[in-house]
């Protein structure tokens, strides 16, 4: 019991190679068995040090040192800073990305900043459909840019082209307006500029534009009947 | 067409390069004597074989040199190097196991040991070889270099940046495990 209490302490004692503590060697006077274990111990330890010794401390060949410096003549000489094509190639990939960045960029710039120069109207042929109907003035500038930008127009939270809604009582009226206005295009300016510029565009000579006829709402009886009756419900 | 062609360097730049380049070369094989054996004995700790621990002393002598522009602290070459040996020799040991593996499984006829193999094949060192290499790395290193002859603890520790009392316990288990795997 006592023996197995001291175990611990004796292969610590044979591997520290150190000094045994009054309590072990005490025990060690009384005890043949623990003596002969730490005598083993010790014995093992001092040859695993004499062959680790004798390894680690090996000489290599005398050759050697000289066979390594004439490896070494063969090296081309450490780097000591950049070479000239590390700069070149530094630059060029530099030009690369800043050539790949730039059109992402300018892509997130908002897409209306042309002028409108010339721009054309045309209008949506679903008159008689009973969903509003709605112009598309187009800028053959803005066309191209969003051809261009067609990847991002997606995320884009401004429209490219203004839209016009128009109830479906004023469909009629608003086509025969741009039919005339088809091919004006000093007059599409006047219609389409910024409220500063109508200003200017009120003191030049507008081409005079003949009075726009909107019919009176043509409904038959079934209609009226039910326009009457929902004005009636309302009320 | 016009042949592109670099800008050329003014002479002195040249000459400052060469001066440069010359300086670093005469001080690494100043240290190439202190340490050239320090490279084999760290790598003929971790190999069976002092032929190979040579060619791989070699080849870290080798990448420590073309790398030796880009060491900052000079004070610090021993234990780069030690750290290079170490790794090479790790990785060689671990390629010459495989190939052992390799060749048992396939071999029709086993290769007979040569002189050499039957006089390193003492029973004791084989199997003290076998403990070493099952032993971590970090207890591994602290035990070779403690047993390098001009080791002392405190060199052990300079050289691997570690406190002293780390550098004595690792020494200590490293031995108790030896001694268990031994016994």
């Amino acid at each position: 019991m006592n023996c197995e209490r001291y175990k611990n302490a004796l292969l610590d004692a044979a591997a520290a190679n150190a000094k045994i503590g009054a309590k072990l060697a005490r025990h060690l006077e009384g005890c043949n068995r623990c003596r002969a274990t730490l005598q083993a111990e010790r014995e093992l330890f001092s040859r695993i040090d004499r062959s680790l010794r004798a390894r680690v401390n090996d000489r290599p060949q005398p050759a050697f040192l000289a066979q390594v410096r004439i490896q070494l003549s063969k090296e081309p000489s450490p780097h000591t800073g950049s070479s000239p094509m590390c700069s070149v190639t530094g630059a060029a990939l530099a030009l690369v990305l800043i050539a790949m960045i730039y059109p992402l960029i300018n892509a997130r710039q908002p897409k209306i900043q042309g002028d409108f120069q010339t721009p054309s109207i045309g209008a949506s042929q679903s008159i008689g459909g009973t969903q509003p109907a709605y112009a598309v003035i187009e800028d053959p500038d803005v066309r191209s840019r969003k051809h261009f930008n067609r990847r991002f127009e997606a995320k884009s939270v401004i429209p490219v082209a203004p839209e016009v809604l128009v109830p479906p009582d004023e469909q009629k009226a608003f086509a025969q307006f741009v039919a005339r206005v088809a091919g004006r295009d000093a007059m599409a300016e006047a219609v389409v500029s910024p409220a500063a510029n109508k200003t200017a565009a009120r003191n030049t000579d507008l081409p005079q534009v003949p009075s726009v006829d909107i019919a009176d709402l043509q409904l038959d009886r079934a209609q009226r009947n039910e326009w009457t009756d929902e004005a009636g419900g309302s009320e | 067409m016009q042949e592109f062609t670099w800008p050329a360097r003014s002479t002195e730049t040249e000459l400052a390069l060469d001066l440069e380049k010359a300086a670093l070369r005469r001080e690494f094989e100043q240290r190439l004597e202190a340490c050239g054996t320090l490279a084999f004995r760290v790598a003929r700790g971790v190999l069976h074989n002092a032929a190979d621990a040579e060619d791989i002393a070699q080849e870290s002598l080798l990448r420590a040199y073309r790398r030796f522009a880009r060491l900052r602290d000079p004070s610090r070459f021993r234990a780069w190097l030690v750290r290079i040996s170490f790794r090479l020799a790790l990785d060689h040991a671990r390629s010459v196991r495989r190939r052992e593996q390799r060749e048992t499984v396939w071999a029709v006829n086993v290769p007979k040991p040569t002189a050499e193999d039957v006089a390193a094949s003492n029973e004791f060192a084989r199997r003290l070889h076998e403990a070493m290499a099952s032993l971590p790395k970090k207890l591994r290193l602290v035990l070779l270099l403690a047993n390098m002859d001009g080791h002392s603890l405190e060199e052990v520790a300079e050289v691997l940046q570690l406190p002293l009392g780390t550098v004595k316990s690792r020494l200590h288990s490293a031995r108790k495990q030896l001694a268990e795997k031994l016994r």
